[in-house]
């Protein structure tokens, strides 16, 4: 049986818009992913998606539940190790790339690296190793307005596989990519789901969720 | 390199910013070097102020240089005061006569080149100031010639003279036995010139003095036996004529006090018995005004070198301010990665301290270089005006750093202080 790497349980979440207006974003919701798992967060706009997201990836913390990461409460964790542990458990890809324009691919990458407390020759290393395997061997020093948007997404997983965390947290992988490259980007994530990687991607594309073996919905920010 | 990279992103906003910078560090080090060199020289006073007791005639006014005189006798009976070791009196006039067409080409900045009297047979001794380093020669003493003189560097380097030079001052031959090696202050302008030819020098560009002098000279002329023959009124003229003598001349006086004395009691008899005969400056009233002076001018020569400092300070801080807002998104990827807020307050911090620092190291070059320039030009007249000390441009790169850093902290702490999850908003 697979390690649970991720376990949340009666998740709640409310944003405080005005003094009377106050929105449950989500609302008792439970989740597990193991090791080995490509799941999809499927559901409509506003359901809470990127906020369970968010409450994943240790950027926020729920009102009320619990929430384990490689068997790690993350709730009580302290705030100094929060940032650690992001760093080392957890990558990120997101929807708009979200690479620092003043830094070259391999900068982009080393840097997550540098988060992860990894030593300078090593990050290094790492980080062309990745970018090698991604296809991207030639572009290692090319900023990413110099890169296509497939070009700067995979830099992006690159970066959230620097340091071999527990699982990747993906915000609409595809969401500005077109057909041709989003189906490419989604090969990539599929073979390294092949080789060990954990996936936990939030989308609200069908194509995207029926590539996924497991979909998690939400309505109204419970599980449906 | 990254902080370089952002600073380089918004090219002409950081060549603003560094450009306050720039002015702020160029005032603080022109006018820092400034207040050095005024220090230097007003520390060097003090050492000597206050290593005596100085007095001067009633009427006379010490700083502003309104001189009267001091009888040899009152010399005298000052010497026998309680207390007393030595008292020398003397002289001190500028070096080169004013030009009648020109009177105020002489005036520059500092001190101008003056003739300091020296009384080789006198035991007066500065308690603080005793002897000179020489760069050559000799400080002239009880054995040398009367025409034997030492002179400051300012004066050597501006007039050219050189040990073993036969020079003319006031159209009187002296020999150059010694040059004293540089002070940063006073001796640096001073000729050290036998008190007797100094005396004759001061009577020489003083009309009534000269008048004295040579009513002194004729009166001299007539024996006792004529004498005795004219009428009274013109006998006790030329007996009054005849009792001028030049040693008798003395603007100002120098008393030493004896080992284990209390300087200020020995000023306390002098006042209590010539009160109406001399002005007394006691070394620690002296000291005391000194202070007070140079405290006052420090304050306003860093003052606006501050302000000026300060306009540069807050402009790193409206510049960082900018920058960490149009870089919401930026941190907000480096802490969804792992960034700790430690990390980020850290990276825009150091920003702003090369910032500073890039500012301070233009500013103090630019500062050094119009300080060098005008010091060589004005070297040759002995004003120099500015002190460069090594210690001094250390400090103000390390302070245009903290400067930096200062102006740094607050927009560091804002966006180390920033919530991911805002940040994460605007992917």
């Amino acid at each position: 049986m697979n390690k649970v790497i991720v376990k949340a349980k009666n998740i709640n979440k409310s944003y405080k818009m005005s003094k009377k207006n106050i929105v449950k974003a989500l609302r008792g919701v439970d989740i597990e992913v193991k090791k080995g798992d490509f799941s999809a967060i499927i559901g409509p706009s506003g359901c809470g998606k990127s906020t369970l997201m968010h409450i994943l990836g240790l950027l926020d913390k729920p009102d009320e539940g619990t929430l384990e990461i490689d068997g790690i409460d993350m709730i009580s964790l302290p705030e100094k190790k929060a940032y650690r542990m992001r760093a080392k458990k957890i990558g990120f890809i997101f929807q708009g790339f979200n690479l620092i324009p003043t830094l070259t691919a391999l900068e982009n990458v080393v840097l997550a690296g540098k988060y992860g407390g990894m030593t300078k020759p090593k990050r290094i290393r790492r980080a062309k190793e990745l970018l090698s395997m991604l296809g991207l061997k030639d572009r290692v020093n090319h900023k990413p307005t110099e890169l296509s948007g497939g070009q700067q997404q995979r830099v992006a997983i690159a970066r959230a596989l620097m340091n071999d965390p527990s699982i990747i947290l993906a915000d609409e992988p595809t969401g500005e990519l077109d057909t041709k490259t989003s189906m490419e980007i989604m090969d990539i994530l599929k073979k390294l789901n092949r080789e060990g990687k954990t996936f936990l991607i939030v989308t609200h594309n069908m194509e995207v969720a029926n590539a996924c073996k497991k979909r998690i919905r939400l309505l109204d920010g419970k599980n449906d | 390199m990254e902080i370089f990279r952002n600073m380089w992103r918004r090219k002409f906003r950081t060549f603003l910013t560094i450009f306050g910078i720039v002015i702020g560090i160029f005032a603080f080090t022109v006018m820092g070097s400034m207040a050095l060199k005024l220090n230097k020289m007003i520390d060097g006073g003090k050492r000597y102020i206050t290593g005596q007791i100085t007095i001067s005639p009633k009427g006379a006014d010490y700083m502003s240089g309104t001189s009267g005189m001091l009888p040899v006798d009152l010399l005298n009976k000052i010497k026998d005061v309680e207390g007393v070791q030595a008292v020398e009196g003397g002289v001190s006039l500028m070096l080169d006569e004013p030009d009648p067409d020109d009177p105020t080409a002489g005036m520059s900045f500092g001190e101008p080149a003056s003739i300091y009297s020296f009384d080789p047979n006198s035991n007066f001794v500065n308690k603080n100031w005793q002897t000179m380093d020489m760069k050559e020669g000799k400080l002239i003493d009880a054995s040398s010639e009367k025409n034997d003189i030492s002179i400051g560097i300012n004066v050597a380097t501006d007039k050219k003279w050189n040990v073993g030079d036969t020079v003319k001052i006031r159209d009187k031959d002296f020999d150059v036995v010694g040059i004293f090696e540089k002070t940063m202050t006073g001796p640096d302008q001073y000729v050290f010139m036998n008190v007797e030819v100094a005396r004759e020098l001061f009577v020489e560009q003083n009309p009534f003095l000269k008048s004295l002098q040579e009513k002194s000279d004729e009166a001299a002329k007539i024996s006792e036996k004529e004498l005795s023959t004219l009428p009274e009124s013109s006998r006790q003229q030329i007996v009054d004529a005849k009792s001028f003598k030049v040693e008798d001349v003395s603007t100002t006086a120098s008393i030493s006090w004896k080992d284990g004395v209390d300087p200020e009691a020995v000023v306390g008899r002098i006042k209590d018995q010539f009160k109406t005969d001399v002005i007394v400056y006691s070394p620690k009233e002296m000291g005391e005004m000194i202070d007070k002076a140079s405290a006052t001018m420090n304050a306003v020569i860093l003052g606006s070198a501050m302000l000026a400092l300060i306009v540069g300070l807050f402009s790193i801080i409206n510049t960082m301010v900018m920058s960490i807002s149009e870089r919401t998104k930026e941190i907000g990827i480096k802490k969804a990665i792992g960034a700790s807020p430690r990390s980020i307050a850290l990276e825009y911090t150091l920003e702003a301290g090369v910032i500073g620092l890039l500012g301070g190291a233009i500013g103090l070059g630019l500062g050094w270089l119009v300080a060098t320039i005008i010091n060589n030009m004005m070297a040759s007249k002995g004003a120099e005006i500015f002190l460069l000390e090594p210690s001094f441009m250390i400090g103000v790169i390390v302070f245009s750093f903290v400067i930096g850093i200062v102006a740094g902290v607050i927009p560091a702490m804002r966006a180390a202080k920033l919530k991911v999850v805002e940040a994460v908003r605007e992917l």
